[in-house]
């Protein structure tokens, strides 16, 4: 299994593919990917694009076409989760920092798809998009337990349709999630949609939004849920159910006692 | 038999669908559970099936769980689009699809939703609670990677995708 692994946008990137090493151009194509966006949209360097939309300094209207898509995109998530997602955090300062990475992993997966590879993963951060398979067997990916990052709480395979998974939690950043009400019943907030920025966006929202969010957004979009509540209990949607419920044998079929 | 186990399976877990559904604020949904795990013991093709109790006002069913045209049942693992039976409540009708390729289940779908007065209605997509041990399983055991709250550069080093990209 060839890996690479950076750092960008405050975290860090690992990127697995079944078989030899990713050439080297093509490493440097899926950094650029996450560092052009970082050096953009960070909120941490004061420099960056948005920063000076932030202060004032340039007005969104004139700002760079892919700020401008970004920004547009956001605006349409947070008008689709009535707010939920939001493109400001709750002192009012612009923040893209909800999509932005989504956005990057999103790139860096259409490189790849580009390329011609059929088999990867892009984990960024604990957000994750695969193509084809590990070695003939769907990629798998273990959600963390909140309570214990030590440990997995359980296991997800990444099947046609569904090639996204994003986790949204108390982060240890801590700014990407907000409420209204300053208060969620969610400690934990993973979501398995067909691309990764609806699983990053809806996981983000139902994080802040609650109940009422994640049931919209699970009637509205097509994804799976699986949520922690802050005591410690775990939601899910009946086709994630049935994958974390049903024990294949080893061949694969179910077992013979129902 | 073995066909008949697999359906079986098939429909207790059609059957934990529509127990989410009913937890959704759909009126009553409970005898459609009962409804559809009793159409669970019925051998695929045989068209014969009793839907099981329906609801006071039902007006019954209309055929047992048969296999799409498409399906095969070689080897002893069922493949293909497997539809439930049309089960009448007093609160509208409901179907469940569903479909397995070499015994493991793919997909379930509600093709079939309607209130009393015949207005197709949608099933939500309802996430319900799911207990701790149901999913601590070997499923689990063995990752590619690892999915959480985001980490920070400095965070990643004590991370379990560290591990895992250490080990890799």
């Amino acid at each position: 299994m060839a890996r690479l692994v950076f750092t960008s946008m405050g975290t860090v990137i690992s990127v697995l593919r079944p078989g030899p090493e990713l050439p080297a151009s093509l490493e440097r194509a899926v950094r650029e990917e996450f560092t052009s966006r970082d050096a953009r949209f960070s909120s941490y360097r004061a420099d960056s694009e948005l920063s000076r939309v932030a202060r004032g300094d340039l007005s969104s209207l004139t700002a760079g076409p892919e700020f401008r898509a970004t920004l547009h995109r956001a605006l349409g998530w947070e008008e689709a989760t009535a707010g939920a997602f939001s493109v400001r955090s709750p002192d009012g300062i612009l923040d893209l920092a909800g999509i932005v990475k989504a956005e990057a992993i999103e790139g860096a997966g259409n490189i790849l798809k580009q390329t011609g590879l059929h088999d990867w993963l892009l984990n960024a951060g604990g957000d994750v998009l695969v193509g084809g398979h590990n070695y003939g067997a769907p990629w798998k990916v273990g959600i963390v337990d909140p309570e214990d990052r030590s440990k997995v709480l359980a296991g997800i395979e990444l099947l046609p349709g569904q090639r996204a998974l994003a986790t949204s939690g108390v982060s240890e950043r801590g700014s990407h999630i907000w409420s209204a009400s300053g208060r969620t019943p969610f400690s934990q907030v993973s979501v398995l949609a067909p691309d990764i920025v609806t699983a990053d966006v809806l996981a983000t929202a139902i994080m802040a939004g609650g109940h009422r969010t994640l049931e919209a957004a699970c009637s509205r979009w097509d994804i799976d849920a699986l949520c922690v509540t802050v005591t410690g209990e775990l939601l899910t949607t009946p086709r994630l159910r049935l994958q974390l419920q049903v024990k294949p044998t080893h061949d694969g079929a179910l077992p013979t006692s129902a | 038999m073995r066909t008949r186990a697999v359906l079986g399976g098939v429909f207790s877990s059609a059957a934990i669908l529509i127990g989410a559904w009913s937890l959704s604020g759909a009126p009553k949904a409970v005898h459609v559970a009962a409804a559809a795990t009793t159409t669970g013991t019925t051998t695929p093709g045989s068209g014969t099936a009793s839907s099981g109790t329906s609801g006071s006002a039902g007006s019954g069913s209309t055929g047992g769980a048969s296999p799409a045209p498409s399906s095969t049942a070689s080897a002893g693992k069922a493949s293909g689009t497997y539809t439930g039976s049309v089960v009448s409540t007093q609160y509208g009708n409901v179907q469940v699809q569903v479909t397995l390729s070499q015994g493991k289940i793919t997909d379930v779908t509600a093709l079939q939703l309607t209130d009393r007065e015949g207005r197709s209605v949608q099933i939500s997509n309802y996430a319900a609670p799911i207990l701790r041990q149901e999913v601590l399983t070997a499923q689990s055991a063995s990752v590619d990677t690892v999915s959480g709250a985001t980490y920070t550069s400095e965070g990643y080093l004590t991370s379990l995708q560290a591990a895992l990209d250490q080990a890799g």
